[in-house]
């Protein structure tokens, strides 16, 4: 640490150059919001925080935050803020900047510490945090401050129905789980005990005393854990179709019926122990595939949170506050530097640029001024502007955007998956054969009780277990691997539907290529002090001076900041500044032409011009970069039968540039969000199954309509909500690995289900002729299902030989 | 004689399991699994400042709930 000069803040850690540093006494502090959020936590007495944090790094509170007070409006309450039957309010939020367990320990403090606040319930590991008060004594906009103020940041969602309704769910099949997993494990030893006396000897009393152990065991399995079932079999009967769940209930009902008569009667095997364990087998198969399913609805909620529902708008002179529903066409509405348009109009004052590629997919800003029209869905860069709505919001761009991507999540394909489609055949088929058994049996030997027992045998012997499982376990299988990865698939079933796909569509900037532009060669007429460059693109956040930034940053790293006297930017041309004896110029072309410098100089890739006084000192060629093994990818999978397909919103030449290089065939350029996913429906009309990869909002419609939508995982938020599978490390070898992954888990599931049929085809012949003596029963259970497991392991070892 | 200690065996080991079942059940219910990282955590905040914390916390919210209890 010495060595480096380094030193870490004393409230976040994060480690800076000394010189940098605000000191005071013996601490240190990176900026001007740790020092404040440290000394507030020292009055409050916190300080104990930072003996619970350790050396986990906090990120920094730097942020500027609008005026809260817009969270005491009305239409925010009614929106969030929910009234409970004791009269208190209630809220949910989600707290930003959670690290460590001392975080959640701090805020969870710092608010009772408030006058007014009832219960503060943080969740560590969703970030979500619920808090009831008082509202005479505090309001909300209280709460958040006070949160803020401590270096986090909270702002409030709306907990859906069916998020809760997700969760009341999941508990419900922990409790059963439970009940059902405990009853079987006490089960199994006491049939340890049954089948020690089956082969040695038992006398017929203490039989039956065990019987009834295992009766009462068995009895809440059935009744409430395998409640499910019974419930899937009645709606089964009522829809007229055969499922699993039939087959579940009938053949654990009649077993234990049976064995509720053979215990009575103290004569033959009781078959208690069969009851429970079909039950907790396909109880825990079923589980999986409830806790891997993933909520439409709460996708779309996330997408209407992100926009706000109060807007500013200009009104006899003032600068109101009003709700987004209630502007009307004709109304002045004010948009500050950073901020979303949310309505179409025609700019009446003031000009910036604007970035727009939520709608286009240009990565380029673009320049607006008195007179143009601004699109609601973009966001403003650094433009300060006043426009008049041409639409309400109802009929504004960016709502109509919404209710497609509504429509296209609700319509999204979905592939029947094969043990579905399997188990209604093998319910059917096994039902009809135990009737058939129990038919030629009577007829046959004239005996009710032989014909009945040796009936239902049948549907004991074709213990469905191996079949429940053999999906959720081989995909559990495939989603661990996916997971050491970097790829996170969302929902179980889509591995299989992955597997099945046969077209790929990818989105090019952000996934063939890196999206943001990099250096690729420096032209230096004239040699100059870096250090003024460094500094000058240093002040900018566009994407082109962030990549010479970066390529500066690593040709030297010892350059220094230098300040300026004076800095300003020029709106979609670049950046000006003045230090000592230099005037400075960086930017493009057109900033060069309106300041009289020409230069015979020309390549296909975006420039950037550095002026000092007066004279280009040097030019860089920047251009997006194709990431690593893209060329492979799509080689590789035209191989396996896969066809690729490249869509953009960029123009046709860099479009074709790419394509070339990464060896695609067929592309289409200048296309909007819309076209995307009209293009995804015609693949639909033609019978194929897509895989959509993009990053960015303009590929959320269709990443949302194509069977499967795999984004990267730097891409934009909702991107990432809308997508199936997430690429962690953005990488397109991950792509090829999700592959691979979705097609070696479907080939696992086809071998488990030819296991768990082949089983039952040798089984079941026995049952019919009668020939099932407990032994083979018992063996039959345990092994097929063992059987299934042990199959879904080996892809790993499958997996490391490839 | 020797049916009975069976049974005696059966019923009070299966008895003492039933116990932990629902301590287990109630423990769900009351969602104190349903934050596994704060779970896991928990020994680390169980000292005697947290305690007193957690009385003062029950008095602060009866005590509010009595004065702000709307009719």
């Amino acid at each position: 640490m010495k060595l480096s000069n380094k030193i870490s803040c004393s409230h976040c850690h994060l480690e800076f150059d000394k010189s940098v540093m605000i000191e005071e006494g013996e601490h240190y502090f990176c900026c001007n919001g740790c020092q404040g959020v440290f000394h507030l936590l020292g009055d409050e007495g916190l300080e104990s925080f930072y003996k619970k944090v350790g050396d986990v790094k906090l990120t920094p509170p730097t942020q500027q935050y609008e005026d809260s007070s817009n969270f005491n409006a009305p239409a925010f309450y009614d929106k969030f803020v929910k009234v409970d039957n004791d009269g208190f309010s209630n809220v949910s939020l989600i707290i930003e900047g959670i690290h460590c367990a001392a975080c959640v320990w701090l805020n969870e403090k710092a608010l009772h510490k408030m006058d007014g606040v009832i219960e503060v319930n943080i969740n560590y590991t969703n970030n979500k945090a619920t808090i009831v008060w008082v509202d005479k004594l505090v309001k909300l906009s209280e709460i958040i401050d006070m949160i803020r103020a401590i270096g986090y940041n909270a702002f409030p969602y709306d907990a859906s129905i069916q998020e809760r309704q997700a969760n009341a769910q999941r508990r419900d099949y922990y409790l059963r789980m439970a009940v059902a997993i405990f009853a079987s494990m006490n089960i199994m030893w006491i049939a340890i005990a049954q089948y020690a006396g089956y082969f040695t000897g038992i006398t017929q009393d203490i039989k039956t005393i065990l019987n009834i152990a295992e009766g009462i065991l068995a009895t809440p399995v059935l009744f409430y854990s395998g409640w499910i079932f019974f419930r899937g079999a009645y709606y089964s009967l009522k829809n007229k179709v055969v499922n699993m769940d039939l087959l579940v209930a009938t053949g654990a009902l009649l077993t234990y019926i049976y064995s509720i008569y053979i215990t009575v009667s103290q004569d033959g095997e009781a078959y208690f122990d069969s009851v429970s364990m079909i039950i907790t087998f396909v109880l825990i198969g079923k589980f999986l595939e409830v806790l891997s399913k993933k909520n439409a609805a709460d996708t779309l909620d996330i997408i209407s949170q992100n926009i706000p529902s109060e807007i500013n708008v200009v009104k006899d002179g003032a600068i109101i506050s009003c709700k987004l529903s209630d502007v009307k066409v004709g109304d002045v509405i004010v948009v500050s530097s950073g901020e979303k348009v949310l309505l179409d109009g025609e700019i009446i004052k003031g000009d910036g640029s604007f970035d727009e590629s939520n709608l286009t997919g240009e990565s380029e800003h673009i320049y607006k001024e008195l007179g143009d029209s601004v699109i609601s869905g973009t966001t403003s860069i650094d433009a300060d502007i006043h426009f008049r709505a041409s639409k309400d919001f109802e009929h504004s761009t960016l709502s109509n955007l919404v209710a497609l991507l509504e429509s296209a999540i609700n319509k999204k394909p979905k592939i029947e998956q094969l043990a579905n489609r399997l188990s209604e055949h093998f319910s059917t088929v096994i039902l009809s054969f135990a009737f058939v058994t129990f038919g030629v049996w009577w007829i046959y030997t004239n005996d009710f009780e032989t014909s009945f027992i040796i009936g239902i045998s049948v549907i004991i012997i074709a213990c469905p277990c191996a079949l429940a499982l053999a999906t959720p376990v081989a995909t559990l299988v495939g989603l661990g691997l996916g997971a050491k990865r970097g790829i996170l698939f969302k929902e179980a079933a889509q591995l299989e539907t992955m597997a099945k796909v046969d077209t790929l569509v990818l989105d090019k900037t952000g996934t063939i290529t890196v999206g943001k532009p990099e250096v690729v060669k420096e032209k230096i007429f004239e040699n100059f002090d870096k250090s003024l460059l460094f500094s000058l693109v240093k002040s900018s956040n566009h994407p082109v001076s962030i990549g010479i930034l970066k390529y500066l940053k690593e040709e030297d790293k010892g350059l220094k900041e230098i300040l300026f006297d004076q800095f300003s930017q020029i709106p979609a041309q670049g950046i000006q500044a003045k230090v000592k004896e230099y005037e400075l110029l960086g930017g493009n072309l057109k900033l060069m032409t309106q300041n009289n410098l020409t230069i015979d100089y020309s390549s296909e890739h975006t420039l950037f011009y550095f002026v000092v006084n007066k004279k280009i000192v040097a030019i860089y060629e920047l251009s997006d970069k194709i990431k690593d093994g893209a060329k492979e990818l799509v080689h590789n999978l035209k191989s396996r039968g896969i066809q690729t397909v490249m869509l953009t919103g960029d123009n046709e030449k860099s479009a074709k540039k790419v394509a070339q290089e990464v060896a695609i065939d067929e592309f289409f350029y200048e296309q909007s969000p819309e076209e995307k996913a009209n293009y995804i429906s015609k693949l639909h009309k033609d019978g194929k199954k897509v895989v959509m990869v993009g990053d960015g909002v303009n590929d959320v419609l269709a990443l949302a309509r194509a069977e499967i939508g795999i984004v990267m995982g730097n891409g934009s938020d909702i991107a990432v909500d809308v997508g199936d599978v997430v690429l962690l490390n953005n990488s397109l070898k991950s792509l090829e690995d999700a592959f691979k992954i979705s097609r070696t888990t479907f080939s696992l599931i086809k071998q488990n289900l030819t296991i768990s049929l082949v089983y039952n085809a040798v089984t079941i012949p026995l049952a019919m002729a009668g020939h099932i003596i407990p032994l083979i029963a018992a063996i039959s259970m345990s092994v097929s299902s063992l059987l299934v497991v042990g199959n879904s392991l080996r892809i790993k070892y499958k997996w490391i030989k490839n | 004689m020797d049916n009975w200690i069976v049974v005696m065996m059966l019923s009070v080991s299966l008895f003492l399991g039933a116990i932990g079942l629902f301590a287990f059940l109630w423990a769900i219910k009351s969602g104190q699994f349903d934050d596994e990282e704060k779970f896991l955590n928990a020994a680390k905040y169980d000292g005697v400042d947290e305690l007193n914390d957690a009385v003062e916390k029950q008095k602060k919210k009866e005590q509010l709930k009595k004065e702000y209890k709307p009719e």
